[in-house]
């Protein structure tokens, strides 16, 4: 599961532009990269929007697209004096090949080269900075000229972009427009054909996703299309996507506070369980089903408190009589859509009324919680970031009416009729 | 029929706001599509080939006159202008915009209805016979526990994520119109020794990759064991089904793999103790929610029509006559199926106007009431004979007047290629082939009842298997190729159909079905022998070779 929502900080901007944007990201089906476009161009930035291309492997899409809205509409190319001499060529084949007219070069600064990368080998000692003042640096300075731009960027290219919208809006109030979003490799390279566009004459050669010559390797055969880029290097965008959007955030959730329970984050006291433990002498410790049921003496000989895990495919049955004897009971949900869990929670809490902690682990997202508290789940270990927020902030969008009866502890109010009628008439 | 009460006006209304969040979430970014893929599914949203298809629960097929003008504006509004009607007795918009669907929830809210629970691994619609509450041959309308069970089966959190998709069908008589012995859970009303309705329960059947007959599991359960029993069975299924291989995960294959003795001894146990608990429905509640499906106020009359008469002055209303009537268990009266298999059309589509015409003819006619069936038609379910003239007239006038119900015209099709994801053969096409082919009355009254149901791929979703005749829609080194399967029956005498050999290319589909009506037709015993029937006398051989010759 993806870290990928934290991507979106809050925003900082005037709410209903923000609105407005989004309501953008619901007008156009998926695929249809020209009519995002073409609304961005003729409609929303008319006069006041440009296209950053890097004449690569699948650029000629996009600018395909490009030509067909406004062969006029600036182009930038960043000559950052690193390409492959195959990208210069390449960009005068589009060129000629679309009938773009308006294609603006732009190059690094002569004094920021003199200063930082006097002798060209900024990109080995400090990759970000060589991206800095060859690509960022010429580009803000042009940039801030215009309303928005249009990126090529495609949600696949790298699990950071997994959540990529058409339409986005920056922390500095522009529009980002990304008509490609949702295309796959596949849809580009099928773009590509029928429309009989010119390769890239690297792309043969089996680069994917091509950048300056020094930071681009070939990229094997199912392996990320830009895994080439950077290769080794802990980097996956170049400046001139990191820097909107609040920058590629890192998970919020912090490793010590991760169990939710009685309306609050807190340290969880218990560990799970990992190889050569000691069955005797483990404390805080979440052991097993099947450990426990080949080792019971041994366990219920521990005088510490302890846990028990259950998985899908245990029988709790077996261990029915000794539940008890744990003070937690970890339920492990290893997808959000293995629902075996919530059966097991509900033998645990109503069948053999077990009065301790009850607690969610594995895969736990804000849209299954409720569901797992009416199953009798209390307590829900969280890695999820959305789902933190949710929690904490108390906003689970949910439907809080029952047709049916489930749980000791939900007393069936808001169940129908006949059913708290009945509930009623068990209990007393 | 059912009215929401303020309890369940306001769970849909919850409910949508629910998924409105959650689309504006996915709209937003904030979660991506492997998060929302089983939160829009659980709210009949899939991702087709073209678009978003949003698929809209008509429960247990019933349906009431403004709910289907609520359809039709839906149609009209967010879609292209029509609607598809499926064989689990819901419909489908095959063109609706991401960002229109909380609206669209919003409209349909407003007239009582949902689209909760019409995909996922969760509890599907709960459908019935579509003359429920009006054949004569039924022991008791099953559509009160239909929607007790559609209560109990909603946002129910344990089975939320069950191993796969579980379907139940009910069957209130002894003739089975719902296809019960093909569903994970099937119901038929039976009658115990004391004269108390209670329900013979039928598990893991199921078409698909690997189609099944249900076994049965228990010979009677009385309505106030029913929840509780079915909770017992789901709650077996969702902790020992499969979930290894989504093609294996259905419940049919847990009956299979491990018997349906063991099944039943498990869920018998799990039912000892769940038994008398909460789950204990009383008759007071039975009959409260069967008060919404009191008969109307049906007219003594006695009126009959001469259909042979009929059709000496207008052979095509004698046709429509003949084939279109259900026996009403209210002398004078009729049920009328409205047939959405036009010559050369898209099975079981309308359009926005058409369903507005039902609506007013259901209204005017039917006490208010329609019905959606599983073959993909509507049904007027009280029509007085006397108004007969006055329906047939006006569904011409809509042109939905084909007088094809239950002959080889009256064809389930699934929507394949031409928009389905999943599909590998298109299938539209080949029904409307068939249907050009066979376009005459005169030899569609010839070859009298029969059944083709067509799927674009091995999921079924056509019901192929139970296809009198069966066409399969698959796809080899890039060509479209059917297999024919014949012998297939989704009635109280289920069986599956069997291929005979090769498959054809789709050009030679309506032939390869032409020589298997010639062979009928010259094989029959008499022309009141109905194709399946001969079938079963004869056997497969002479169909073989009018396949694929005797060579």
């Amino acid at each position: 599961m993806a870290m990928a929502s934290l991507a979106f900080a809050p925003p900082k901007h005037d709410k209903l532009r923000a609105l407005g944007i989004m309501a953008l990201n619901g007008m156009f089906d998926e695929m249809d990269g020209v009519a995002v476009l073409r609304q961005a161009v003729a409609d929303l930035l008319p006069g006041d929007i440009a296209i950053v291309s890097s004449f690569g492997a699948d650029s000629s899409v996009l600018l395909h697209m490009v030509a067909e809205v406004d062969r006029a509409l600036p182009v930038y190319f960043l000559e950052t004096g690193k390409h492959f001499a195959e990208t210069l060529a390449y960009v005068e084949t589009l060129k000629a090949h679309l009938g773009l007219s308006n294609i603006r070069w732009l190059r690094p600064d002569p004094k920021d080269i003199a200063r930082f990368d006097p002798r060209g080998d900024l990109w080995e000692t400090d990759p970000d900075s060589c991206c800095h003042i060859r690509k960022t640096e010429p580009l803000d300075a042009e940039l801030t000229g215009y309303g928005g731009w249009i990126t090529g960027r495609k949600r696949y290219q790298t699990s950071e972009r997994g959540v990529l919208p058409h339409f986005e809006l920056t922390s500095d109030d522009r529009i980002k427009v990304n008509p490609l979003a949702y295309f796959s490799d596949t849809d580009v390279n099928a773009y590509k054909v029928a429309h009989g566009l010119p390769e890239h004459p690297l792309f043969a050669k089996g680069y994917k996703s091509i950048g300056c010559a020094p930071c681009t390797t070939i990229v094997a055969e199912g392996e990320d299309p830009r895994a080439g880029r950077w290769r080794g290097l802990n980097k996956k965008e170049c400046g001139i996507h990191f820097d909107f959007n609040g920058a590629i955030a890192k998970p919020v959730a912090t490793v010590e506070k991760n169990l939710f329970r009685d309306g609050a984050f807190i340290a969880d006291p218990f560990r799970a369980w990992s190889e050569g433990d000691d069955l005797a002498s483990v404390r805080y410790t979440h052991i097993p089903l099947k450990l426990f049921l080949e080792n019971r003496d041994a366990v219920l000989g521990n005088p510490h408190p302890n846990g028990l895990l259950v998985s899908p495919g245990d029988r709790i049955e077996d261990a029915a009589a000794d539940l008890g004897r744990f003070a937690s009971i970890a339920v492990s949900f290893p997808g959000f859509n293995d629902g075996r869990g919530y059966s097991t929670a509900r033998l645990i809490a109503e069948r053999y009324r077990y009065q301790g902690e009850l607690r969610a682990v594995g895969d736990v997202l804000m849209d299954q919680v409720p569901l797992m508290r009416r199953c009798g789940i209390t307590a829900f270990v969280v890695t999820h970031a959305a789902t933190r927020k949710a929690l904490e902030s108390g906003h689970l969008t949910t439907v809080n009416l029952f047709y049916q009866p489930v749980g000791v502890t939900e007393v069936p109010v808001g169940t129908r009729p006949f059913l708290r009628r009945a509930a009623e008439a068990e209990t007393v | 029929m059912y009215r929401y009460d303020e309890f369940d006006a306001a769970f849909v209304r919850e409910r949508t706001a629910q998924f409105s969040d959650q689309v504006n979430r996915r709209l937003a970014g904030e979660i991506n599509e492997d998060q929302f893929r089983p939160l829009r599914l659980m709210n009949g949203l899939y991702l087709q080939l073209h678009a978003y298809m949003l698929r809209i629960a008509v429960p247990y097929g019933t349906l009431a006159s403004r709910q289907l003008r609520m359809l039709a504006h839906i149609a009209r509004k967010y879609d292209r202008g029509y609607g598809h009607f499926t064989t689990r007795q819901n419909i489908q918009f095959n063109w609706p915009k991401l960002r229109d669907i909380p609206e669209i929830l919003a409209d349909l809210a407003s007239v009582e209805m949902h689209a909760i629970q019409t995909s996922g691994n969760c509890i599907r619609n709960i459908t019935t016979d579509q003359f429920a509450g009006a054949a004569a041959d039924e022991i008791v309308d099953p559509r009160p526990v239909a929607e007790i069970l559609r209560q109990w089966s909603s946002l129910h959190p344990e089975f939320s994520y069950l191993p796969r998709k579980f379907k139940i069908a009910m069957s209130g008589g002894p003739h089975d119109r719902a296809a019960i012995r093909f569903h994970d859970i099937g119901l038929q009303a039976k009658v115990d020794d004391r004269g108390i309705v209670g329900w013979e329960v039928w598990v893991g059947g199921g078409l698909g990759r690997t189609p099944m007959i249900a076994k049965r599991i228990n010979e009677y359960v009385p309505n106030e064991h029913l929840l509780a029993y079915l909770e017992s069975i789901l709650r077996v299924y969702n902790r020992y089904g499969r979930r290894d291989n989504k093609y294996k995960a259905r419940i049919k294959i847990l009956v299979h793999e491990t018997g349906i003795d063991k099944i039943r001894d498990e869920v018998a146990e799990e039912f000892r103790a769940i038994a008398n608990g909460v789950l204990t429905l009383p008759q007071a509640e039975v009959d409260r929610i069967g008060a919404y499906f009191a008969a109307p106020e049906f007219e003594r009359v006695n009126a009959t029509v001469d259909v042979a008469k009929e059709r000496i002055a207008e052979p095509a209303y004698g046709e429509w006559l003949d084939r279109n009537l259900h026996p009403h268990r209210q002398p004078g009266y009729a049920s009328v199926t409205i047939s959405l298999k036009p010559i050369g059309g898209a099975p079981g589509d309308a359009t926005a106007e058409q369903m507005e015409a039902v609506a007013d003819l259901a209204e005017r006619y039917s006490f208010d009431e329609l019905r959606v069936t599983h073959e993909q038609n509507l049904v007027l379910p009280h029509v007085r004979v006397s108004d007969l003239r006055e329906v047939y007239d006006a569904l011409v006038e809509a042109r939905l007047a084909t007088g094809n119900a239950g002959l080889i015209t009256d064809m389930i099709t699934c929507p394949g290629m031409d928009f389905c994801a999943l599909a590998t053969a298109r299938s539209i096409p080949i029904a409307q082939e068939i249907s050009r082919k066979f376009s005459a009355p005169e030899r569609q009254k010839e070859i009298g009842d029969l059944k083709i149901k067509i799927s674009g791929c091995i999921n079924a979703c056509g019901h192929h298997h139970v296809g009198h005749i069966g066409i399969l829609g698959l796809e080899k080194k890039g060509v479209e190729n059917y297999q024919i399967t014949i012998g297939g029956n989704a009635t109280e005498d289920a069986s599956v159909g069997d291929t005979l050999g090769h498959g054809f290319a789709a050009e030679e589909v309506p032939d390869a079905i032409e020589r298997l009506i010639d062979t009928y037709i010259a094989r029959r015993e008499t022309p009141d022998e109905p194709f399946i029937a001969a079938f079963k006398r004869l056997g497969e051989a002479p169909f073989k070779e009018a396949l694929y010759g005797n060579g």
